[in-house]
């Protein structure tokens, strides 16, 4: 007879306790599908030579972190300075994904802003970022050597998640390789 | 993590003041554009995420439904439509919430609860007027 | 200079909730009826000074005073004055002022109608003095928490030096509407005032017992902010309706979702009160929808501003304020239900009535009313649940709600064109069938002709589900419109208190027609239009006039006239609108809408095309309006129910 009672009192302690929880999950972020999935095919023009190309098969033999990026995103800028002194270590290659930019536009931006990618394709109609299913920017993947996309992060690198969620990733393909 | 939310929100603010009509209501036959009104209603936009495909005025959203038009002239089924597009941005992009097992509860919940319920209080009720 | 004293306004009137809910604490002790007054009093003060705080915070709005950081956030150098007025709440700090206002306001009417009560022709019941005294210290100790976390967390007062040409960030141009003026403060004229009826339940656990006249004087505290709320849900319907541009009405946004699940608690819990002042019934199952109801407005608020959910309407989420709600949440509906498993049993009483009887009938309209809130509940948690278990990331949208909410509301309806037709305590079903048969009947043949006759003689669609809509209502209305009929005729029932069942039942009835009607026959087109070029929908010819330009205020607009035209009539205009606000150059499209009260006729521009066309989507909403018009109904019947009061009556009867 008492726990029946007491049955209100327990279901709206559960629902607190959801609520507690839910403060501190994102809502708006959204997981990506493509974890462990091979890199998208794809094929973009370079942005500094337009007549070569990124593509998939530049994916392989080595550690790869894809940032998407965008003149027209503020918080690009702020997280530029960060890219630029992790693209110093060696362990792995930074690709840069210039989104629904103007070329011209994007010279100019890397000029003020600094560049640290060693290969940036650009996507003008934002196609090809639909098939590595990014909503917005900045979104950094990162992918293995056999050119499987094992992380992606949503919003701006800083050291904190950098110490925290990547590097050890980078960490643990390193010795996978090894 | 607050300022990225914030441009998203900004973005959706603007975008929800003009809706999303574009062109090619002109390119399709009637029966395509009920198929692509149909499909844009049922996912949802990943920026604005409280509106559909088809209210939504973000970029994004008009990119994926120039993916859809193209999609519905090479001849695609809506099931592989929909295919293509959770396979990149899983279930989250549907606006009605897939039917699995972690979702049984959610489908069928209400209307076991009602008919639980209901047959509850009848119980409760015979049972009380039998001890009276 | 302002500022300053509408937030020390604020200081002052926590000082005042802090002695209502403790003073009488003193009183209790020392057995002394002074403390209680001095609580009352108290009560009065803790009104006066927010209501002086919300002045200042609209005066503040008024002077454009840029050095109050709210204002700069949500104003503008260019704003028109109403919406100064309105941006006062329409942002997370000064809404919650907004809401402790009205907490406070709610008080304050309830000392007034207590004590008073009987100088008024239209008056209420007062509660017993146990009763009362405990609800002005609940009431306090609510307001306490509220004003703590307005003050700590959320003060709108707060400056911000220096003010080099600061000219403000505008109101979002969607809340640039009157409805700004209105929705807000009915809304929570309906959320806030629960307060009471919670205070009534937790007052009787906390004493023990449950007066006979309980009921009866809990009842219009019930009643009105139901009305209010009632109001204030169509209202915001009607708002997204003109504003957003694809003329829909109801999207299952967290937010909207979260005024619906008080008000469908509270309808539950008024019928029961009804039941409870005429039977002395269901006591228990009373007081625990009353904390319900009132834990579903707190719920509301804290799932509003925490960030917990996604939504459009959202105020600007911040997970510290949201674990400060939470916290607060939990204690005022945790302390409460924790009372009520220790004290329900005192209030068990055996079922003195029969299981075919209008007692049991409101018994399952409990049970329904509370299932809608449990499944629309889940179903806006569901993609938390899922995300705190780690398992898939889902959204839960439109058409999941349509799908489990209507089949559920459904047989509500059903039930509630039977229930005022099946007496008290015994009924038998023969009688009853006798009795309903012909209107039955009725319904049944119009569920299945109607739509047939749609598609036949108007050149519809076939919709073979809208006969289900329009079968219901028709049930309603008949059966209501009967009842009303015996009533009037009736030699020993008054005529009066049934009115405001009465309104309200076909209100529901109108509301749920226009939603059948409108989403079955609705129509749309969407196309490119350049000058001189026409379309034709639903019978109506839109013929592109001309594109013109205006300037306003705070924006500049587009205008493009359109002419409407029905065979054989005059052609009438209809002007959609492209605003480009000057703040922050956002474009926002302003539709133009053609009502009779029986069709609207709704065009949106959409993006103009280098070809010098513009996509245009055009509707055509048949019976739209009524789905608010219902709503609108429900406010009246609130207000028709307070006439049941009146002194004049002496001999009362229970209807």
């Amino acid at each position: 007879m008492n726990i029946k009672r007491l049955l209100p009192f327990i279901l709206f302690i559960s629902i607190i306790v959801l609520f507690w929880r839910g403060l501190g999950l994102h809502p708006n972020e959204i997981p990506s599908p493509l974890m462990n999935e091979t890199v998208p095919q794809f094929h973009l023009p370079l942005l500094f030579n337009p007549a070569h190309s990124l593509s998939n098969q530049d994916f392989y033999g080595h550690i790869t972190l894809l940032n998407i990026w965008a003149t027209w995103c503020s918080v690009c800028a702020e997280e530029q300075d960060f890219l630029l002194q992790i693209a110093k270590q060696n362990d792995f290659y930074l690709y840069g994904l210039n989104y629904k930019d103007d070329p011209a536009q994007a010279k100019k931006w890397l000029a003020h802003y600094g560049n640290p990618y060693r290969l940036i394709g650009i996507d003008e109609t934002g196609q090809v970022a639909i098939d590595w299913g990014v909503y917005g920017t900045p979104e950094t993947f990162i992918i293995d050597q056999k050119g499987i996309i094992r992380y992606k992060h949503v919003g701006a690198l800083t050291s904190n998640n950098w110490e925290t969620e990547l590097l050890p990733i980078i960490k643990k393909l390193q010795m996978e390789a090894k | 993590m607050k300022k990225p939310i914030f441009i998203l929100f900004m973005i959706c603010l603007t975008s929800s003041l003009c809706f999303a009509a574009d062109e090619y209501d002109s390119f399709l036959s009637f029966q395509e554009q009920q198929r692509f009104h149909a499909l844009t209603r049922e996912l949802r936009c990943l920026v604005c995420q409280n509106q559909t495909l088809d209210q939504s005025n973000a970029a994004l959203a008009a990119d994926l439904r120039a993916k859809i038009y193209h999609q519905i002239q090479e001849g695609k089924s809506d099931k592989q439509i929909m295919a293509y597009l959770t396979s990149r941005y899983g279930d989250y992009i549907l606006y009605r919430p897939p039917f699995n097992r972690y979702t049984l509860l959610l489908w069928c919940g209400p209307f076991l609860l009602l008919i639980l319920a209901i047959s509850y209080l009848f119980f409760y009720l015979s049972k009380a007027r039998q001890t009276k | 200079m302002i500022p300053q004293l509408g937030n020390f306004a604020i200081i002052l009137a926590l000082c005042f909730a802090l002695i209502q809910c403790i003073a009488p604490l003193y009183g209790y002790a020392k057995q002394q009826r002074l403390y209680f007054q001095l609580s009352r009093t108290a009560a009065i003060g803790q009104f006066i000074f927010l209501a002086f705080s919300l002045v200042s915070l609209i005066l503040c709005f008024l002077n454009n005073d840029m050095s109050v950081f709210y204002v700069q956030q949500h104003s503008h150098r260019l704003l028109p004055l109403l919406y100064r007025i309105g941006a006062a709440w329409g942002g997370h700090e000064g809404s919650l002022l907004l809401w402790c206002v009205i907490l406070s306001g709610w008080t304050f009417v309830f000392i007034l109608l207590s004590s008073l009560g009987n100088s008024f022709s239209i008056s209420v019941l007062p509660p017993t003095q146990a009763i009362h005294d405990k609800i002005i210290i609940i009431l306090g100790l609510i307001s306490s928490g509220f004003i703590i976390f307005l003050f700590f967390t959320s003060n709108p007062f707060i400056r911000i030096f220096p003010l080099n040409g600061i000219i403000g960030e505008d109101l979002t141009p969607v809340l640039q509407d009157p409805g700004l003026i209105f929705h807000p403060p009915m809304l929570y004229l309906g959320y806030v005032g629960f307060s009471i009826g919670f205070a009534f339940a937790v007052a009787a656990l906390w004493e023990g017992k449950i007066e006979k006249t309980w009921a009866k004087a809990c009842k219009p505290w019930i009643i009105l902010p139901w009305s209010f709320l009632s109001c204030g849900i169509v209202l915001g319907s009607w708002w997204a309706y003109r504003e957003l541009g694809w003329g829909g009405w109801w999207f299952w946004d967290p937010v909207e979702n979260a005024s619906l699940l008080p008000w469908l608690a509270a309808t539950a819990l008024l019928h029961c009160l009804i039941v409870g002042e005429k039977r002395q019934v269901f006591y228990g199952w009373t007081l625990l929808l009353a904390i319900i109801t009132f834990a579903l407005s707190l719920i509301g608020t804290f799932l509003v501003r925490s960030g917990v959910l996604v939504s459009v309407h959202a105020f600007a989420n911040d997970p510290t304020r949201g674990l400060f709600l939470l916290l607060y949440l939990a204690f005022l509906i945790g302390g409460a239900l924790m009372l009520y498993g220790c004290r329900i049993h005192r209030f068990y009483q055996p079922p003195h009535f029969q299981l075919f009887s209008r007692e049991t009938f409101l018994l399952i309209n409990s049970v329904i009313l509370l299932t809608a809130v449990v499944t629309i509940l889940i179903g806006t948690l569901y993609p938390i649940i899922l995300d705190a278990l780690n398992l898939e990331k889902i959204s839960v949208g439109e058409p999941y709600f349509n799908t489990v909410f209507v089949p559920i509301m459904l047989l509500l309806l059903l039930l509630m064109g039977a229930a005022p037709h099946v007496p008290w305590r015994t009924a038998h079903v023969h009688i009853f069938w006798n009795k309903i048969r012909t209107v039955f009947l009725i319904s049944l043949f119009i569920t299945f002709l109607m739509p047939f006759a749609y598609s036949k003689l108007f050149e519809f669609e076939y919709h073979p589900l809208a006969g289900i809509g329009i079968g219901i209502s028709t049930w309603i209305i008949l059966s209501t419109l009967k009842y009303a009929y015996q009533r009037w005729h009736s030699q020993s029932l008054p005529f009066l208190p049934a009115s405001a069942m009465i309104v309200a039942h076909i209100g529901i009835a109108m509301t749920v027609l226009g939603i059948t009607i409108n989403q079955s026959y609705a129509q749309e087109r969407q196309m490119k239009m350049s000058i001189g070029e026409t379309v034709s929908l639903a019978g109506y010819t839109f013929t592109f006039m001309q594109l013109s330009k205006s300037s306003h205020a705070n924006f500049e607009t587009l205008l493009a006239t359109f002419a409407v035209k029905k065979a054989h009539h005059s052609p009438t205009s209809l002007i959609a609108e492209q605003r480009i606000y000057r703040s922050h150059d956002q474009r926002f499209s302003k539709p133009g809408i053609l009502t009779n009260g029986w069709r609207d006729l709704y065009l949106a521009l959409g993006t103009s095309l280098p070809d010098g066309a513009w996509t245009v989507r055009i509707y055509y909403k048949p019976l739209v309006r009524w789905i608010w018009a219902g709503g609108f109904l429900l406010l009246i019947s609130g207000f028709l129910s307070l006439m049941n009061y009146r002194h004049k009556q002496n001999n009362y009867h229970e209807h």
